[in-house]
């Protein structure tokens, strides 16, 4: 049972000793209800206080982190099971899998590795390779290591997979996968070589007894494959669903440890028709800590980074949209430019009464941080500076003729400085709410 | 190790909401769709198999569209000059569901003729969008409820704003209505509360909480289904309502698939990216709730076919 | 059916007027079949209370008490539109005026009363100190001032006084002219102890020693005259603050001090409304303010800062972060009260930018940091403050509720002044409203109360939806499309002070929306932050003029305060003028004050996304949650 930030409180010391770097026993109980900090930042409570409160600290989820030179991929360490919650951490980990025995390997690695898109100013990548130990693994190691410093998972049988650890000496691979026939080899092998390790099985059950026994042979670093059934074939997407679920909530609400481990899959192995860009993007939306796939294009690999970004994007932000120049019902060069803040609530009131109406204008939404006109102006995020600066930014004066500016009526007092910051375009004070935005348009811009 | 499953059990659940209506209930329709009736959240079959799968609309529009895709302009081609054969092939092409968005230019007469030419063409339950205008909208849906009444067509899209004449419209000619409220919980819950306030029954309610595409706020929309979907299972009885989503609309008005020339090599393929950006973004969220998601393409409306009878069948 | 006989005396009008009606037929039918007046601004709903008769005798059955206390109907008092005839009834129809000040109240204000336990010889930080020394000879050349020390010690134990420097200017003749005879004003609560001054001779025990608490309001300015000897409050003076001119709220007065000289120019003002209002309070007892001694000082934290010309510019810009929460003391010449120089001026403690010493001595003076039971306690003026808590915890936070309620922002807004419509009450079939106007005058526009009892009533009548909008279709002609949009009229032109028509505006509802959704989340935030049932909360502490003339149903109507039992409810009036005071008198308080400034715990809002979402669902008639106002329901399904 989570405790209350008032039921936390009272087993705190209630000195306001500020050592915990907050200024209040309560705001540090507050906090530590919303797991943002660990109670070992308290250096007064009590034994039996720490006793009654060590159930609701401590990660249920294992964070697992596989590393190569200069790269690492984490996963684990997840909280809720909706993001609004809080927020989901760590990015699942794309792998693209390849096969060592391949005699394209070199160029393959190549393309992939040199894969980058940028998505609203942000440089994404494919985080490593998946090796199918097909074939010699130590030479396929070094073609890849040869091109990619990126952390590897290696997949095949314990044997396989020896022969090419000797080349990894001080990275953390991912070895794929121990299960009810090979785990002891397995388990041996992370062991010796500091891996972590998958482990697959057909239900739940079986995944749990592996992961203990595992466990109890000293690797801690575990990764579950939940997508397998007793025929050794993946189960479709309402089976994953539905086993991906059971895992998060088994870890998050009975803290319940033989599952609390990330998870791996393998979106292009399931055979149920639905393709590998649905079952990936299953994956990245419920749970999935590595993604391994196998077909490399750009088509399909710029939306799941996308949608991996989205998803795991901090819901805590205020709904913002995207600082630009934006076209309302098809503007001509002679439309008036609107200015507003960037947040959602604001640009949707705004761009609504003047879409509805039927007037075209442009609007600059300037970067208020997701504030609205009267919070950021209070804040200092919604002045002249900034509008000036999104004026030339978004080069209005480029495509608009007009040199009209209406700002919010909110901030009429802005309108001085704002000449002066903007001194080609005439400053225009509009109504202070949104719903007058037409009338005001029409009448005092005279709009169409 | 026998490992106990938790199960959550919640004692609320979604409204069944059926569209469309056969001729012996009072309509022409070949056949009827029912949404919603879920008691637990999305596809949790150990817990309560989903009663319905999520439907498929596919979107077409009384006028040749100006602003739509080239890639859809090719696909459908001629059939896109008139509603009536665009409807069939949108049949033809799997669809459960039809949207028929009216455009600004139509007059009354033109609407009315474009819904009962759509309604003659295809049997499939019909959605009719206004043009989006208050004004417009409150002018052609009126006497397109009239002329359709008694077919429990969804007449959309409600806002806070026009809300009023458009249920009024609903409550007069036996149709329901998508209430739109944008990308908010609560916003969401006011305007079910609104129109319900105006005597329309919550089974005549789809809710359409907004949302963005992959890329343009669709962790937003997502979200704001999952903590839908959770109040109503938690009793919420103003969340309770289906939820209507429009992936198509959305994923094709981004430059990643609107646009082929001058974007990023690292971008791929446009047509399959483009299908992928209107594909990807339904499923996301018919993980998160959504009942019956509105699309453009075909091919689109394939990939998700798939996904939905997977999803509704665990193996 | 059986039939009774009515029989009912119009008061101050005499004639008795009988009429016969069959069981079952409502008072105020019978009355109006009897041709006697009686008004129902609510149309017969029973919400009003206004139509309330007196049974003298006979059987009328209350069919709702709503209005109506125990004591109401033991004295026989009924509600004509929810009395059922049952038998023969005598009834008395008390005339209007009497009814208002019959109905049940809502409201308790407080008076100001020194604390039953002051003992200013032992509580009071100031002491007088008379003292006797053995003038110097050419045996004893001890210098004035050590002989006084000497003296100060042998006599009064204190050790390790010192003197300012206009103080040991004038020790030399005050000793001399009095013969050695001369009581010492020693402030105690200095670090050291000071000499404050030499006064002649030995004055009466109960002689008063005067000291000033003062509240600066961003609207207005509030200064106690204080004697510190017996506690008592001997003025009271307030005038809007002169720094209006210069922005209305904290955040306009902000961006004006950061520009050239605004920040002096602030502060010059800040000191004149001061001034002015300890020289007003002192002409009324006769005083100069050089007889004041001691300065207590709250007010938000802004304020505080323009007060003492400390640049105000990071309180606004993230982190938030004032320069100073808990400002050491200051003597008056210093800061540049107007009172006797050396007095000490107590500037008391805040606890955040936006959170400051008005509320950490609010939440003494309401009682809130006593109390076993967990309080709310709000201060809502330009801003609202609130606290959530008990006295073991305290969590506070500050919303931007923004001026709607002061009458800003709302087109035909004005503040509590003669002409301000204070009350509206609409009929439920007419549309047409009644409206109290504060001096009974034509009506100027709506104050702060007035609009959340117009709010309340549009809603409560159907005139609004939840969200808000206006419904055209039903059929008033007070419901139109105006300049402004959609919009209700309260007042016709040719009724009103200047002959322009009252309204109410989509976009001022809007604002009165926004306002109390702000209030509304701060304390729906605060209350999930720990995790406690707003439904929890024993009484309900509201300070600030703002609370004092608001209606509480109306309030509750609109979900601008949490649906509890009105009796939790207390107005308080000015809090932070009352903790200055209690500061002023007692050292205790002011180290209570000085603990809960440091025990309270701030939430900062914009950094808080749960409250965004408490303010989406609370910008909604009452609330979108309704099973969070059960009253407000249980109306709505009356109406």
């Amino acid at each position: 049972m989570a405790l209350t930030g008032i039921q936390i409180y009272k087993l705190l010391p209630q000195t306001n000793c500020k050592e915990c770097g907050l200024p209040t026993c309560l705001a540090f109980a507050m906090k530590l209800a919303a797991k943002q900090v660990e109670l070992a930042a308290c250096p007064y409570v009590s034994e039996e206080s720490k006793a009654k409160l060590a159930a609701s600290a401590a990660p249920p989820i294992r964070l697992v982190t596989l590393k190569a030179d200069g790269h690492e991929v984490k996963a684990g360490n997840e909280v809720v099971l909706f993001r609004h919650e809080k927020t989901f951490y760590h990015k699942p980990g794309l792998f693209v899998r390849l096969k060592a025995a391949d005699p394209d390997l070199a160029a393959k690695v190549e393309a992939i590795e040199n894969y980058t898109v940028n998505y609203v100013g942000m440089d994404f990548t494919v985080d490593g390779f998946a090796l199918q130990a097909d074939g010699d693994l130590a030479a396929a190691i070094e073609t890849v290591r040869a091109a990619s410093k990126r952390p590897l998972i290696l997949i095949g049988e314990p044997q396989a997979l020896e022969s090419g650890l000797g080349a990894l000496a001080g990275e953390t691979p991912l070895l794929y996968a121990a299960d009810s026939s090979n785990w002891e080899a397995m388990a041996d092998l992370a062991a010796q070589h500091k891996c972590a390790l998958a482990v697959r099985g057909a239900s739940l059950d079986e995944l749990a007894d592996l992961t203990e026994k595992i466990k109890a042979k000293g690797v801690e670093d575990l990764v579950l494959d939940p997508g397998l059934n007793a025929e050794g074939r993946r189960v479709n997407m309402a089976t994953w669903l539905a086993r991906a679920t059971q895992i998060r909530r088994l870890a998050l609400k009975k803290n319940f440890r033989p599952l609390g481990y990330p998870l791996i899959t393998f979106p292009a192995e399931h055979q149920d028709g639905a393709g590998e860009a649905v079952h990936a993007a299953q994956h990245i939306a419920k749970y999935a800590g590595f993604i391994v796939l196998d077909t490399f294009a750009p088509e399909l690999l710029y939306p799941l980074l996308v949608l991996r970004e989205n998803i795991y994007t901090d819901p805590q932000k205020p709904i913002q949209v995207q600082p630009e120049l934006y076209e309302i019902n098809a503007p001509s060069p002679d439309a008036p430019v609107l200015v507003t803040t960037n947040f959602s609530i604001t640009y949707f009131a705004v761009a609504n009464e003047v879409e509805g109406a039927g007037l075209p204008a442009w609007l600059v939404v300037t970067d208020a941080e997701g504030m609205s006109v009267l919070t950021a102006w209070a804040a200092g995020k919604f002045d002249a500076e900034r509008i000036a600066k999104a004026v030339k930014d978004f080069k209005v004066a480029e495509k608009v003729r007009n040199r009209t500016l209406v700002i919010p009526g909110h901030v009429a007092v802005l309108s001085g400085e704002l000449e002066e910051e903007l001194p080609d375009w005439e400053i225009r004070v509009g109504p202070r709410e949104a719903v007058d935005l037409p009338a005001f348009m029409k009448q005092a811009l005279q709009t169409a | 190790m026998a490992v106990e499953i938790p199960k959550d059990s919640w004692p609320g659940s979604v409204k069944e909401v059926t569209l469309g209506a056969t001729p012996a209930e009072g309509g022409t329709r070949s056949r009827t769709v029912t949404v919603g009736g879920e008691t637990t959240l999305p596809f949790m079959h150990f817990e309560a198999p989903p009663p319905h799968p999520p439907a498929i609309a596919i979107e077409i529009k009384s006028r040749r569209p100006q602003d739509w895709s080239p890639l859809l302009g090719e696909l459908w081609g001629a059939a896109m000059n008139a509603p009536a054969e665009w409807a069939r092939q949108a049949e033809d092409a799997d669809a459960d569901l039809l949207v028929l968005a009216l455009d600004i230019e139509d007059t009354v007469d033109d609407a009315v003729a474009a819904v009962q030419s759509v309604l003659q063409a295809s049997g499939l339950p019909l959605i009719v969008w206004g043009p989006g205008q208050a004004e417009k909208d409150n002018e052609l849906l009126v006497p397109v409820a009239e002329a359709t009444k008694g077919e429990r067509v969804v007449l959309g899209i409600c806002e806070d704003k026009n809300y009023r004449t458009i249920v009024a419209a609903a409550l007069a000619n036996d149709h329901l209505v998508q209430a739109r409220a944008p990308m908010d919980v609560n916003l969401s819950k006011q305007l079910n509360i609104l129109i319900s306030d105006m005597g329309l029954p919550l089974d005549r309610i789809l809710m359409d909480p907004t949302t963005g595409a992959l890329g343009y706020g669709i962790e937003y929309g997502y979200s704001v289904m999952e903590r839908l979907r959770l109040a109503a299972l938690q009793g919420d009885a103003m969340t309770q309502l289906p939820m209507i989503v429009t992936p198509g609309y959305e994923a094709w008005k981004t430059k990643e698939a609107k646009v082929g020339e001058g974007v990023p090599a690292a971008w791929g393929d446009w047509q399959a990216r483009a299908i992928y950006w209107e594909t990807l973004t339904a499923v996301a969220l018919l993980e998160s709730g959504a009942d019956i998601v509105v699309l453009r393409h075909p091919e689109s409306v394939q990939n998700v076919k798939q996904a939905i009878a997977n999803l509704m069948t665990p193996a | 059916m059986s039939e009774h006989v009515l029989t009912f005396y119009p008061e101050g009008d005499g004639n008795a007027q009988s009429v016969r009606v069959p069981t079952g037929t409502l008072v105020a039918d019978a009355l109006q079949q009897a041709g006697v007046e009686i008004n129902q601004p609510c149309g017969g709903q029973g919400r009003c209370g206004r139509c309330v008769v007196q049974i003298e005798s006979g059987a009328i059955r209350r069919r709702s008490t709503l209005r109506l206390t125990p004591q109401d109907i033991e004295e026989g008092f009924a509600l004509a539109c929810q009395g059922v005839v049952e038998g023969d009834a005598v009834v008395r129809v008390p005339p209007q005026e009497k009814i208002s000040r019959r109905l049940t109240t809502d409201r308790t204000a407080a008076a100001v009363a020194p604390p039953p336990d002051y003992a200013w010889a032992e509580h009071q930080s100031l002491k007088r100190i008379p003292l006797t020394l053995t003038p110097p000879s050419m045996e004893n050349q001890t210098d004035d001032w050590a002989r006084l020390q000497t003296a100060l010690r042998r006599q009064a134990a204190l050790e390790d006084i010192v003197a300012p420097l206009p103080v040991l200017r004038k020790i030399g003749d005050r000793l001399r002219q009095n013969d050695w005879q001369v009581t010492a004003l020693v402030d105690t609560g200095s670090q050291p102890k000071a000499l404050l001054d030499l006064l002649p001779g030995y004055p009466r025990p109960e002689e008063p020693m005067w000291g000033v608490a003062v509240d600066i309001g961003t609207t207005t300015v509030t200064v106690w005259l204080v004697d510190l000897v017996s506690g008592q409050v001997r003025a009271q003076t307030a005038e809007y603050n002169g720094q209006i001119a210069r922005g209305e709220d904290v955040i306009s007065r902000i961006i004006y001090a950061s520009k050239n000289d605004g920040g002096e120019e602030l502060r010059q003002r800040a000191l004149e409304t001061i001034n002015a209002l300890i020289e007003t309070a002192c002409k009324r007892v006769r005083l100069t303010p050089e007889q004041i001694v001691k300065a207590t000082v709250v007010g938000n934290t802004t304020m505080m800062h323009l007060f003492l010309g400390i640049p105000p510019a990071s309180i606004r810009l993230t982190p938030f972060v004032p320069a100073v929460n808990s400002p050491p003391p200051f003597t008056a010449s210093e800061v540049g009260l107007k009172i006797y120089p050396q007095a000490r001026v107590l500037c008391l403690p805040g606890v955040a930018s936006y959170v400051g010493a008005d509320i950490t001595a609010g939440a003494l003076a309401s009682g809130l940091a006593d109390s076993e039971e967990v309080c709310l306690f709000m201060d809502v003026g330009t801003n609202g403050e609130m606290v959530l808590g008990n006295r073991e915890w305290m969590i506070t936070c500050a919303c931007s509720a923004g001026p709607a309620f002061e009458g800003a922002g709302v087109v035909d807004g004005m503040r509590a002044t003669r002409g301000a419509i204070e009350e509206v009450w609409i009929n439920t079939t007419t549309y047409e409203p009644t409206c109290r106007v504060i001096g009974g005058v034509r009506p100027r526009g709506l104050c702060g109360s007035g609009l959340i009892s117009l709010l309340a009533e549009m809603f409560i009548t159907g005139i609004l939806d939840k969200a808000g909008n206006l419904n055209f279709s039903l059929g008033s002609e007070r419901i139109r499309e105006g300049e402004h949009g959609p919009e209700y009229v309260v007042v016709w032109g040719e009724e009103t002070a200047h002959g322009r028509d009252i309204v109410l505006t989509r976009v001022d509802i809007d604002n009165l929306l926004r306002a109390k959704a702000a209030i509304y989340a701060g304390f729906s935030v605060l209350a999930g932050q720990v995790g406690f049932d707003l439904q929890q909360v024993q009484r309900v502490l509201i300070g600030g003029s703002f609370g004092q003339y608001i209606n509480v149903e109306k309030a509750v109507q609109i979900g601008l305060l949490p649906d509890l039992p009105w009796e939790r409810f207390e107005f308080l009036g000015n809090t932070a003028v009352r903790g200055a005071y209690a500061a002023l008198l007692d050292r205790r308080a002011e180290e209570r004050i000085r603990q809960i400034a440091a025990r309270m715990t701030y939430l900062e809002l914009s950094a808080d996304n749960t409250f965004y979402d408490a303010f989406m669902a609370a910008m909604f008639l009452p609330h979108t949650d309704l099973t969070c106002f059960p009253s407000v329901a249980a109306t709505l399904n009356k109406v």
